[in-house]
């Protein structure tokens, strides 16, 4: 089970983008519609291997083998289809790692029911969105230029290796910032690959195996992540 | 002669600074946004109070001498300059002359500034005889107490308040909309009184003691549909008893259909008067939220506030979505924010309005942003999208921000399933939720920290993670440690709510 490996259900107006964004960022997805529509623009853009199924026969959910994939994604068109789809994907494999996209205020909850990990709202995040902009805007500019920017400002997890410089430090102490980048927080992996904010208040001591993340220039990270590995204490 | 009428009126004309005392004048005495009005409108409204009081005061009282000054010379003073002013700014005599000189160069006819003069004093005449410029005249003469009959004027000077009310104005216009039904009624009453007044005249006058004139029958007869029934002039003849109960069933007749008809006036006007209401509340507002359409954008908006809300109104032209907004509890009224008459409402002079362009239609949006952009600039406009190939016409539209759902929620599902474990960070940074706010920290507000540089912010000690600072348009990500701060900065933070609140609550002190 490669991580890279996406189920997608649906190619429409949301499916669309998604695969082939992924597909850019080296992702391998699997497009499977039951519109012939959508089906026909997934080959025709490319994605060469798409499947035209109908998603509420359980024999061909099966047939897909969905538990060899990282992760499944359900964003048909049709909202009671996503809803039937996650539900049936759950029933049949309780272990997936199911995340799926609401388009509709009443839809979300129903989601959450089916069994989904992870449930976007479309009105949730855009409602959001009109919130920040009115509030912070300049803030939700930077913010917005993590992701429709390739390039510029952005996260990047770095993992510490052996004899890294940063071994033995305390969160507290460390200035990243004469290299151009800020220390964001770190995933603890004693927590479940939680994530921790650095502003949490935890200080917490660096050690082999951790991963830090951090925020600033993409050619500065990069930058930062070799020096991590050259540097010794 | 001319030529002097002339010359000054050019003169006039071309000055900028009696353009512009005249432009304040007329937007301080007659609009209802200017928020320097409402200093205007108590002084006056102070002024008649004390003037009433005074009249009363004096029934059973002797005045002292300064109460006559006061309200002889001083109000009246005041109510004079009023009433001048008010004058003055309805229309433009120096403008009139002007556009007649200038007209009649190009036609090379003769010129005569009386045929000018003519037209705008004769506007100016028609100001004078209008009801409220009536009771503005009147209001002026002093109160001469010697002279009992004078001292009606102060009255007049209650009838003044019938301009700083907005109620009685509404009431005046909601009853102005029924004035067919209202003026036959009154022809009907006069018609019967006079009828009833005259029979009982020829009837008893001269057995009646108490009828001794045909005013005197006509009083009574009024009385006596009124339903009123002093019982001071009473019929004595059979003839006459029966014409009372002719005139009594007519007069409730008569005052039962008056009711209906001024209630039925009401009950229609009655949602038009509340959405003014609602709208005349917003006005004060010094910066206010239009939001337009309440679909399930909206209505997720409103569930995502932070805070409570208050200065907002909703614009919905469908009348079921506009009760559906109000049975959830929000200040909607039904209007369509896509016509110029219902955004020049709201006060786009003086408040800051951010306009929400909601609807689930991109020619819908674009037509109001448009609108709202054709009657100010200075209004923001935040418009919703159906996908990416609408941004460009919509920043044609002269549109702040372009929100695009899809292309939200795209971005969202497209870092969940690229990067699940930074997803919930990302997630909690955009949402803005508690342990990973970034704020913004505009410097002006808070002027302690002007002239620091960022290391004697201790914002490490604070638990807060700089970020950088945004100046003239520029963000600065990660500027070193000894950049001093300037006064328009805004300074890019993240951390605890908590932390971030405190932060803010250090410096805002010692303004």
């Amino acid at each position: 089970m490669s991580a890279k490996n996406i189920l997608l259900f649906g190619y429409g107006t949301h499916g669309r983008f998604i695969a082939k964004g992924l597909h850019e960022d080296g992702f391998r997805v699997k497009v499977i519609e039951s519109t012939l529509d959508f089906y026909t623009k997934a080959k025709e853009d490319g994605f060469e291997d798409a499947l035209h199924i109908d998603v509420t026969q359980d024999e061909d959910l099966k047939a897909l083998k969905p538990d060899t994939y990282a992760q499944i994604v359900c964003m048909m068109d049709d909202e009671h289809l996503n809803v039937f789809l996650t539900l049936s994907l759950r029933s049949l494999y309780t272990e997936c790692y199911i995340l799926s996209l609401s388009d509709s205020i009443n839809t979300t909850k129903k989601l959450q029911m089916a069994g989904a990990n992870k449930v976007i709202d479309l009105y949730e995040v855009s409602a959001n969105k009109i919130h920040n902009i009115l509030n912070r805007p300049v803030a939700t500019k930077l913010l917005e230029k993590f992701f429709t920017e390739k390039g510029g400002i952005s996260f990047q997890e770095i993992l510490i290796p052996e004899d890294s410089f940063l071994i033995g430090m305390r969160s507290d102490e460390i200035d990243f910032s004469p290299f151009g980048v800020l220390l964001v927080g770190m995933i603890d992996e004693e927590l479940g690959h939680a994530f921790i904010f650095i502003t949490a208040g935890i200080n917490h001591k660096i050690d082999v195996g951790d991963t830090i993340v951090c925020i600033g220039d993409k050619e500065k990270l990069e930058v930062f992540e070799e020096e991590i590995k050259k540097r010794r204490n | 002669m001319n030529k002097l009428l002339l010359s000054f009126a050019l003169f006039l004309h071309g000055s900028k600074r009696y353009r512009s005392t005249k432009e304040f004048i007329h937007d301080i005495l007659t609009n209802a946004n200017n928020p320097n009005k409402k200093y205007i409108d108590i002084t006056i409204i102070f002024l008649i109070v004390t003037s009433v009081f005074i009249l009363i005061y004096e029934v059973k009282n002797p005045v002292p001498e300064w109460f006559d000054i006061y309200d002889i010379y001083f109000v009246s003073f005041v109510f004079a300059i009023e009433y001048l002013l008010r004058l003055w700014v309805y229309n433009d005599l120096s403008e009139d002359i002007v556009q007649e000189y200038n007209d009649a160069r190009y036609l090379q006819r003769d010129f005569s500034v009386w045929d000018s003069l003519k037209t705008g004093l004769s506007a100016k005449l028609q100001y004078i005889f209008t009801p409220a410029a009536l009771i503005d005249l009147l209001a002026i003469f002093p109160a001469y107490r010697p002279l009992r009959i004078l001292r009606i004027f102060v009255l007049f000077r209650v009838l003044k308040l019938l301009r700083y009310t907005k109620s009685i104005k509404q009431f005046l216009e909601v009853l102005s909309n029924k004035k067919f039904e209202l003026l036959t009624l009154l022809f009907l009453l006069f018609f019967i009184v006079m009828i009833a007044g005259i029979a009982i005249y020829v009837l008893e006058e001269k057995i009646n003691p108490n009828i001794e004139s045909l005013f005197d029958a006509i009083y009574w007869a009024l009385v006596t549909i009124s339903t009123v029934g002093y019982g001071d002039i009473s019929p004595v003849t059979d003839e006459g008893r029966t014409i009372s109960i002719f005139i009594i069933i007519s007069g409730i007749a008569m005052m039962s259909f008056s009711t209906s008809i001024i209630v039925s006036a009401f009950s229609e006007k009655l949602s038009e008067l509340k959405e003014n209401r609602i709208i005349e509340q917003i006005n004060k507002n010094k910066s206010f939220l239009l939001i337009c359409g309440y679909g399930q954008l909206a209505k997720m908006f409103f569930r995502q506030r932070e805070t409570e809300m208050l200065n907002y109104i909703i614009l919905e032209n469908n009348p079921e979505k506009v009760k559906l907004a109000i049975k959830d509890g929000y200040r909607a009224i039904h209007e369509d924010a896509s016509r110029y008459d219902t955004l020049k409402k709201f006060n786009t002079d003086h408040a800051d309005i951010t306009m929400l362009c909601l609807a689930d239609n991109d020619v819908e949006n674009i037509y109001i942003s448009l609108n709202a952009k054709s009657i100010s600039r200075k209004i923001k406009v935040i418009a919703r999208a159906s996908n990416s190939a609408m941004v460009s016409k919509f920043k044609y539209a002269g549109v702040d921000h372009v929100l695009l759902p899809n292309m939200v929620a795209n971005t969202m599902i497209y870092t969940a399933i690229t990067q699940p474990t930074m997803h919930k960070a990302i997630h909690a940074i955009l949402t803005g939720k508690n342990i990973a706010r970034i704020d913004e920290v505009h410097v002006n507000y808070y002027p302690t920290l002007i002239g620091k540089n960022i290391e004697e912010l201790h914002l490490k000690k604070s638990k807060l993670l700089f970020l950088g600072i945004k100046r003239e348009g520029e963000f600065m990500f990660n500027p070193p440690l000894s950049s001093s701060i300037e006064h328009h900065d805004i300074l890019l933070v993240m951390g605890r709510q908590i932390s971030l609140d405190y932060f803010k609550m250090q410096h805002a002190g010692d303004v």
